[in-house]
């Protein structure tokens, strides 16, 4: 069993197991939107699941347009919805 | 020095054939593990010969003569005379290697299709829900329904369904019926019948319906509608059935990844598929001397052909003779790869199941209509015009999910054939990852 791992999004605790991508572990825990879109306020989450089409891009600790499907979850970051 | 850019099992048969052979080799991939988009060895649901994937690994990972940097995305590569130059980032750092000898292993990614509700949360490749499954150890949803082309989507609903989720159908628009096109590729992969008939008893073990002649047309958000479709991919029968679910995955088959081969100026060619590969001699040497590709990026073939390739192109960098038996085993299953294309063409009647408020670029929000407007009001004859006028393709993916089917609805706009000058160009993009200025300004300077 891996251990959990701490986080929050847009304020809110999560938790997910270690090694699991920020977009695993929020789908996880029932997120069905990490963003909505630029012009139509659409939300969007993952889509390619791989890196290649940017649809869940979060900004993670501080740092804009991370893929959630890519990065893997850290103890205590914080992860906000990209405007 | 060689290098290999990508650890799927085409890299990882090429590190192995030249590790084994008594010379050093790096390998530098994206990911943190091993085994690319399709060897993902974290659930306990692994499928078909899934243990096949341990000789590589054992031989390859912790050898004194593999250098591994894993986690590393490469943006960019030059070349001088003798010597490549592969720029790339590590955990935010800028970092370069040099290589005399370079071996490009970088894969594919789903192709997908636009229709009405692509875009809401739920719908997505069966490349993520695979990814989420086998990476990640979460199922994509409760109940699922696959839906596209082709033989991917088969292991796809069995993980899901092994892994717990309630698969309630896959949907597949081609006949089975067009593999009888193709005896001989069937004949000379007899073991493909028992994968088959493997995935036949996963089925019926799990229950998931399979139906042909079939695609789903729109996605609400908790439920998809189904249409009959006919074999040009037009609809023949629209909204024959609506099935509840909460999470929709779409495939059309694959894209190579060819953007790094293309910077370094490896020649390209347009596959039956449509697809842009490169174009390799019988040792996987590309137009580039001392450049070797491998894999899905000189044609789709799954797997098994990337194993061969990369065997192969391992060997031919060191200068080994290529045994018989291994350029037989590439041919057979080139051929089955050509059967793949025949049996699973996406053809041109999707087109119909847009309407004007249907999304085609996602990053830039750009609507069917807006794309017709820029062909007809705005005389765009071509994507790139289009791209000027809409934006579509010009967002955070460079194009990688839409520039294809916009050229493709462009082209049928106006019912002209997509020049294969043009598959290439929209195939093809500057900068293989996105990187902030300073990086950029940097790896340039620096040359």
């Amino acid at each position: 069993m891996n251990s959990k791992v701490n986080f929050t999004f847009n304020g809110t605790q999560y938790s997910g197991e270690e090694g699991q991508s920020v977009a695993a572990a929020l789908l996880n825990s029932g997120v069905t939107s990490l963003r909505s879109t630029r012009f139509n306020g659409e939300p969007r989450t993952i889509f390619c699941g791989i890196g290649i089409c940017f649809d869940c891009v979060v900004k993670i600790d501080g740092v804009a347009n991370q893929r959630a499907c890519l990065i893997a979850i850290t103890e205590g970051s914080q992860i906000e919805s990209s405007q | 020095m060689i290098a290999i850019i990508g650890a799927g099992p085409a890299g990882l048969a090429a590190a192995r054939a030249i590790a084994l052979a008594g010379f050093a080799v790096t390998v530098i991939d994206a990911a943190q593990k091993p085994g690319g988009q399709y060897w993902r060895h974290r659930s306990t649901v692994d499928g078909y010969k899934a243990t096949r994937s341990e000789k590589y690994f054992s031989t390859v990972m912790g050898n004194p003569l593999v250098t591994y940097i894993n986690g590393a995305q490469v943006w960019s590569a030059t070349r001088s005379e003798k010597s490549i130059y592969i720029n790339y980032l590590q955990s935010g750092v800028e970092k370069r290697l040099t290589c005399t000898d370079l071996i490009l292993t970088t894969g594919a990614y789903d192709r997908s299709l636009p229709f009405t509700g692509w875009d809401k949360p739920g719908s997505m490749t069966p490349g993520a829900a695979q990814a989420l499954l086998k990476g990640h150890g979460v199922i994509a949803g409760k109940s699922i329904v696959i839906s596209g082309t082709g033989p991917f989507l088969l292991p796809v609903a069995v993980g899901l369904a092994a892994g717990g989720a309630k698969v309630e159908g896959v949907f597949e628009a081609n006949s089975p019926l067009r593999w009888l096109r193709s005896p001989l590729a069937l004949l000379l992969n007899p073991e493909k019948a028992l994968e088959l008939l493997y995935y036949l008893k996963q089925f019926r073990r799990y229950s998931i319906p399979v139906r042909f002649g079939k695609a789903v047309t729109e996605f609400t958000g908790h439920s998809v509608r189904i249409s009959d479709v006919n074999s040009d991919m037009t609809i023949k029968k629209t909204n024959v059935r609506e099935i509840d679910c909460n999470v929709i995955a779409t495939g059309w088959g694959f894209v190579p990844d060819i953007t790094l081969g293309g910077i370094l100026g490896c020649n390209q060619v347009v596959d039956k598929d449509g697809t842009v590969v490169f174009s390799v001699d019988n040792n996987q040497r590309s137009s580039i001397e001392n450049i070797w590709i491998a894999g899905e990026a000189t044609g789709i073939g799954g797997s098994d052909l990337a194993l061969a390739e990369g065997h192969i192109a391992g060997l031919s960098v060191i200068g080994k003779r290529i045994p018989f038996s291994l350029n037989f085993s590439k041919f057979r299953k080139r051929l089955f790869a050509r059967a793949l294309q025949v049996s699973y063409p996406v053809n041109p009647g999707w087109k119909k199941w847009l309407n004007r408020q249907t999304l085609i670029c996602r990053c830039e929000e750009v609507s069917c209509g807006q794309i017709l407007d820029s062909v007809e009001e705005l005389k765009a004859e071509d994507a790139r015009t289009s791209k000027l006028f809409t934006r579509a393709g010009m967002g955070l993916c460079q194009g990688r999910i839409c520039s294809r089917n916009v050229a493709e609805i462009i082209g049928e706009s106006k019912e002209l054939r997509v020049s294969d000058s043009e598959r290439i160009a929209y195939s093809n993009r500057p900068i293989a990852a996105p990187i902030s200025l300073g990086t950029l300004g940097d790896g340039i300077s620096s040359k």
